[in-house]
């Protein structure tokens, strides 16, 4: 994927994104590192379109996130799976489809059933995400955002919530989705995960990114602040 | 060996099930012994004979109970829903007059509020009578309680919840059809009955504004045919046959419509 972002700027009563600039071409995941605070999850949500910036311009492949349809063109993973928690693990994907897809019933429902078994949810399906794991859900909600075909996926911490174990079984989801050829951006504390995983690092603090590179940049910060982390979570 | 296993389960729940089925059986009996005994205590024997030939008058007043309770519920529902949404508009006076209007009616016992509305703001507003504006009073004293439960059950949505509608770009109507109003109405069910039980209890005041419900007929009857141990009896009974069923039904549409 390429992204461009320019100028970008973000506010709700204190700016929480200061002036982002910044281009990639040609990556396939990128992960996002910081303190809590530091704004990766406000990123997040204006690179997927969920949240318009302040200020600024941000183009994703090419097309200005601004633009309508974009957001039809990503996924989301949230990092409390933010399931539809009336509705069945099938249904929480085949609703979204059929209606604001306009795929036929029955599509939507090979659809749904693909993907769920693809993350090894097939027996799962039938149930109500309070009736399933933290890890299933958020598997399940893995699955909902490969359903609709995305260029790009955008994970928020998506093994926040979870323990060690499900963290795992969780980050393995993710990990199928580069074996699937998709492109995604994540937040995450897990460094070993980013160092397996990531093409792309972005380190934020205070709402700007202070250090970017490959992973090996991990290895040797330039920074104070990147030190810093970098000690704390290892 | 997961077939037997879950064999063992089912043969356990059916068994659970008969067990609280068997104590909804005691327990009914236990009423049901109670009454017996109430009546075996009285001074004298009990007659219906004479309330019998008055029945068409206890049919009219329960259907007149019905009828006034279910407008009342759909009044104050819509109502409370109309103040649900000046509690949360932008404009600072719907909000303000919302807090006042709530205040006002909670410092007032609702047999004033029948009586305000059935002869004083009749008198005012001279275009209907007191029957219609007591149930105005008893609909308008509902409305606060119907309010408190359209809040509590829209905030049961979290905030992720509308990023996620957002993100997959739901309309209005889709947002409301398919994630708001399933789960608004599942939240709503529960608290929704302890608001009618309040309407029908409340319906019983409404014999001071001259409205022909079980209360009043039943009092009535009481009266002129001296049977009062009995047409109390019936008056209990009668009440009891309209929240009973109700609440089925409102588990009905719970289940029903949350999905
Ligand atoms: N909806 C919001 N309204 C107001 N402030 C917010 C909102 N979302 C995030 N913030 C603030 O923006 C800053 C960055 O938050 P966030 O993007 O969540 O950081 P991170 O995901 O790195 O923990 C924080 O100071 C947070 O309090
Ligand atoms: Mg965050």
């Amino acid at each position: 994927m390429n992204i461009d972002i320019q100028g970008l700027r973000h506010e709700y009563d204190v700016e929480v994104l200061k002036d982002l600039t910044i281009t990639l071409k040609d990556v396939s995941s990128i992960a996002l590192i910081g303190v809590s605070g530091s704004g990766k999850s406000t990123l997040l949500r204006l690179l997927s379109g969920i949240e318009k910036p302040t200020t600024g311009t941000v183009r994703v492949n090419g097309t200005n996130i601004n633009e309508r349809a974009y957001k039809e063109r990503v996924g989301f993973v949230f990092q409390d799976h933010n399931l539809f928690p009336h509705l069945t693990l099938e249904r929480n994907i085949t609703l979204i489809l059929e209606e604001t897809r306009n795929i036929p019933k029955s599509e939507a429902k090979n659809i749904a059933r693909q993907n769920l078994e693809a993350l090894q949810l097939a027996d799962q399906m039938h149930k109500l995400p309070k009736h399933v794991s933290g890890g299933q859900a958020q598997r399940a909600s893995i699955a909902r955002a490969l359903a609709l075909n995305p260029e790009v996926i955008f994970l928020d911490e998506p093994t926040a919530s979870l323990d060690p174990i499900l963290t795992h079984e969780v980050l393995m989801a993710v990990k199928k989705l580069r074996d699937l050829g998709k492109d995604f951006v994540f937040a995450t504390h897990v460094i070993s995960f980013v160092k397996d995983f990531a093409d792309y690092v972005i380190f934020m603090e205070h709402g700007a990114i202070v250090e970017h590179g490959p992973p090996s940049i991990m290895d040797a910060p330039t920074t104070r602040a990147m030190r810093n982390y970098m000690d704390k979570v290892h | 060996m997961e077939a037997v296993k879950s064999a063992a389960r089912l043969s356990d729940t059916s068994r659970e099930r008969l067990h609280v089925l068997l104590n909804y059986a005691l327990a009914i009996l236990t009423f049901i012994g109670l009454a017996i005994m109430v009546v075996i205590r009285q001074q004298r024997a009990l007659a219906f004979d004479e309330i019998w030939l008055r029945s068409s008058i206890i049919q009219r007043a329960f259907v007149t109970t019905v009828t006034v309770s279910f407008i009342a519920l759909i009044g104050s529902l819509v109502l409370g829903l109309v103040f649900y949404f000046f509690s949360i508009s932008r404009v600072r006076y719907l909000r303000a007059f919302t807090d006042v209007f709530t205040e006002v009616i909670y410092g007032t016992p609702l047999l004033v509020m029948i009586f305000m509305m059935g002869y004083v703001f009749r008198a005012s507003f001279n275009i209907a009578g007191p029957e219609t504006f007591g149930l105005v009073g008893l609909t308008i004293y509902i409305t606060p309680y119907m309010t408190n439960i359209f809040r509590a059950a829209f905030s049961s949505i979290p905030e992720g919840q509308y990023q996620a509608m957002d993100l997959f770009g739901f309309t209005t109507f889709q947002r409301y059809r398919y994630i708001i109003i399933p789960q608004v109405i599942r939240a709503l069910m529960a608290p929704l009955m302890n608001n009618f039980s309040l309407i029908i209890k409340g319906s019983a005041l409404l014999h001071i504004v001259g409205t022909r419900e079980i209360y009043y007929e039943l009092f009535a009857l009481s009266n002129t045919t001296g049977r009062n141990i009995e047409t109390f009896f019936i008056m209990w009974l009668l009440y009891l046959m309209i929240t009973l069923p109700l609440s089925r039904i409102i588990q009905f549409v719970e289940k029903r419509w949350s999905t």
